[in-house]
């Protein structure tokens, strides 16, 4: 900032040497800025409208298509609704889960791929592999991988003599495995962009550490890691909305089961409107889901973005 | 040094393994034969290695060794018409949201001016806003102005997830870009061919990143496919993918088909890491 101040301050100083009036950088930003957000809102504005009426109304299809106006009767009544509560229970814990996760392997992958190796490429291409496997393929794969009826547990366990199915897509288990497959999914996003931060650390700074005598692991953490610390916050705030939002592959893997045992938020709307076609109802927990969403991620800032973004 | 590189070899290995042993365990579906993929417990390794269910997905019938012949697969129209569609639309989707969030993002991270802030939330807000809850709305909204099942509405659809995502990137990746180009403006460069002729170049391998994003958002998207465009002309892969999960399913057909998707954007990401190790090349100034 300092620089730009002083770049505008001799812009400033010197109104002469100007080859020809250039409009404001408020006006700059519109130009190109405008017609993108005007975009958005007319797409996103007349689907957002949309759901608010839907959210205050009941709409019936059941003997002629009716909407009857409620108010805010879909809000309140979602409170007293034990799915509802049991979904924001699960969605918190998928979220978490996946986020500590993905944030540790992306760590994680990313000081691997930082490491001088043979085959870097070779090894980069594999370890980003996951990313180019879409939510619902992936979804298939982990359904696939670790169902009793399927799994490479099941496998690896007749192999030493066991005779029974091991099933990890039970009750219990069941939201952290879409965790698991959820941070298997999005950490490489996150080790390509920690990778490509690690590269602009200079080097010095390690020459120095081993003069000092560091451990690896102190190096690690005082070197290495501190420069990170935006990159982190901006991807913990990005892997926070993408697991919230995170729909089609539970769905393909789960369908939200057993029993109501992985209906995340996402779940139970898609349930509500597509199932049971209580739009309204549907439409007013979306909302939920939607400040659940922007709070969320406001408080990420507030407790870790404020301190990390200068 | 020995023991810190088999230390380094081991852990390289296993994050290999983890990476793609959960691609492997299923894709290997489609070199099993009929009868395999019906064993309990699942047997490791195919036994034979045939490409059948490859020609199937594509609408040939193959003769095994074995002798047997699997048919070509109903659902092949679907397939080969979603690679195409699925290839077509990315790419347009991809040049499209660069055009417009490069100078976006640059304006963005780069520049102070009024209402910022707002804007900034306007952005953050179509992030957020999940896709489950909009489905309905877009719905009814295509069918009104008939752009259900066309490719134009699904490129609209598919704008409206990358464009903010990758501003959202991008705005942060060019926050700790050096500033060069306060020096080029006071020599006199405008606004444009800064950003043309220092930011781009400089910028390169976040824009290849953004790039492949772009790509894989597109030629990934499920949901409002699977609303919007299935089962018309304008179908993407995988929605006709999912006609294997179906009543009738066929896991080798099904395996062989997530493995085409991986191909082009594995392709992509190969071409696309070189790109990352060249950011070392970009100097922070502080």
């Amino acid at each position: 900032m300092a620089v730009g101040s002083a770049g505008q301050a001799i812009q400033a100083s010197t109104p002469s040497r100007k080859p020809r009036r250039e409009m404001s950088d408020t006006r700059f930003a519109f130009l190109i800025g405008l017609p993108v957000l005007v975009f958005l809102v007319l797409v996103v504005a007349y689907p957002l409208g949309y759901a608010i009426y839907m959210s205050l109304h009941q709409i019936v299809f059941f003997g002629g298509y009716r909407a009857n106006f409620v108010g805010l009767k879909n809000f309140i009544d979602v409170w007293s609704d034990k799915s509802f509560i049991n979904a924001i229970w699960i969605t918190l814990r998928f979220t978490v889960t996946s986020v500590v996760l993905t944030m540790i392997l992306g760590l994680c992958l990313a000081s691997i791929m930082n490491q001088r190796i043979r085959m870097a490429g070779l090894v980069r291409t594999l370890l980003f592999l996951p990313w180019c496997v879409s939510s619902y393929a992936a979804g298939l794969m982990f359904g696939q991988l670790l169902r009793g009826q399927t799994g490479i547990l099941t496998t690896i366990s007749f192999a030493f003599g066991g005779t029974q199915g091991v099933d990890l897509m039970g009750r219990a288990t069941v939201v952290e495995v879409l965790a698991v497959a959820n941070a298997w999914l999005m950490s490489p996003l996150v080790a390509f962009f920690l990778l490509a931060n690690m590269k602009t650390i200079p080097k010095r700074l390690y020459d120095l550490a081993a003069i000092d005598r560091l451990t690896r692991w102190e190096t690690f953490r005082y070197v290495t890691l501190p420069p990170l610390q935006f990159t982190l916050f901006v991807f913990a705030s990005i892997t926070t909305v993408l697991s919230m939002k995170m729909f089609d592959m539970i769905l393909i893997m789960t369908g939200g089961g057993p029993g109501t045992a992985s209906a995340t938020l996402t779940y139970q709307i898609y349930k509500r409107s597509f199932k049971d076609l209580n739009l309204g109802y549907g439409a007013a927990m979306s909302f939920y889901l939607l400040f659940f969403i922007l709070g969320a991620t406001f408080l990420i800032y507030l407790v870790w973005g404020r301190r990390v973004s200068r | 040094m020995a023991k810190r590189s088999i230390f380094l070899y081991l852990a390289i290995a296993v994050a290999i393994v983890w990476s793609i042993f959960p691609i492997y365990w299923f894709c290997r579906m489609a070199f099993l034969t009929p009868n395999e993929i019906r064993l309990f417990p699942q047997p490791f390794v195919p036994h034979v290695f045939e490409l059948g269910t490859l020609y199937n997905i594509f609408g040939y019938d193959y003769e095994y060794a074995a002798g047997f012949v699997s048919g070509a697969s109903g659902q092949s129209n679907q397939i080969i018409r979603g690679v195409f569609n699925g290839l077509f639309m990315s790419g347009i989707v991809t040049v499209i949201t660069l055009f417009i969030v490069v100078p976006l993002a640059y304006v963005f991270a780069r520049m102070e001016f009024r209402h910022k802030e707002k804007l900034l939330f306007a952005v953050l807000l179509a992030v957020a806003l999940p896709p489950v809850s909009t489905l309905i709305p877009f719905y009814s909204m295509y069918v009104q102005l008939g752009l259900n099942g066309t490719r134009f509405g699904l490129i609209v659809v598919t704008l409206t997830i990358t464009v903010p995502f990758v501003a959202w990137m991008l705005i942060g990746y060019f926050r700790n870009l050096p500033p060069i180009e306060r020096l080029a403006r006071i020599d006199g460069y405008s606004r444009t061919s800064c950003l043309l002729t220092l930011i781009l170049p400089l910028a390169k391998s976040g824009i290849a990143v953004a790039a492949v994003i772009a790509f894989l958002f597109s030629w990934n998207e499920y949901t409002y496919a699977l609303v919007l465009v299935n089962g018309t002309s304008a179908n993407t892969l995988p929605t006709a993918i999912s006609g294997f999960l179906g009543q009738y399913p066929e896991p080798g057909n099904l395996a062989a088909s997530v493995i085409v998707t991986i191909i082009p954007p594995a392709l992509f990401a190969y071409f696309l890491q070189r790109h990352v190790t060249e950011m070392s090349l970009v100097d922070p100034v502080r």
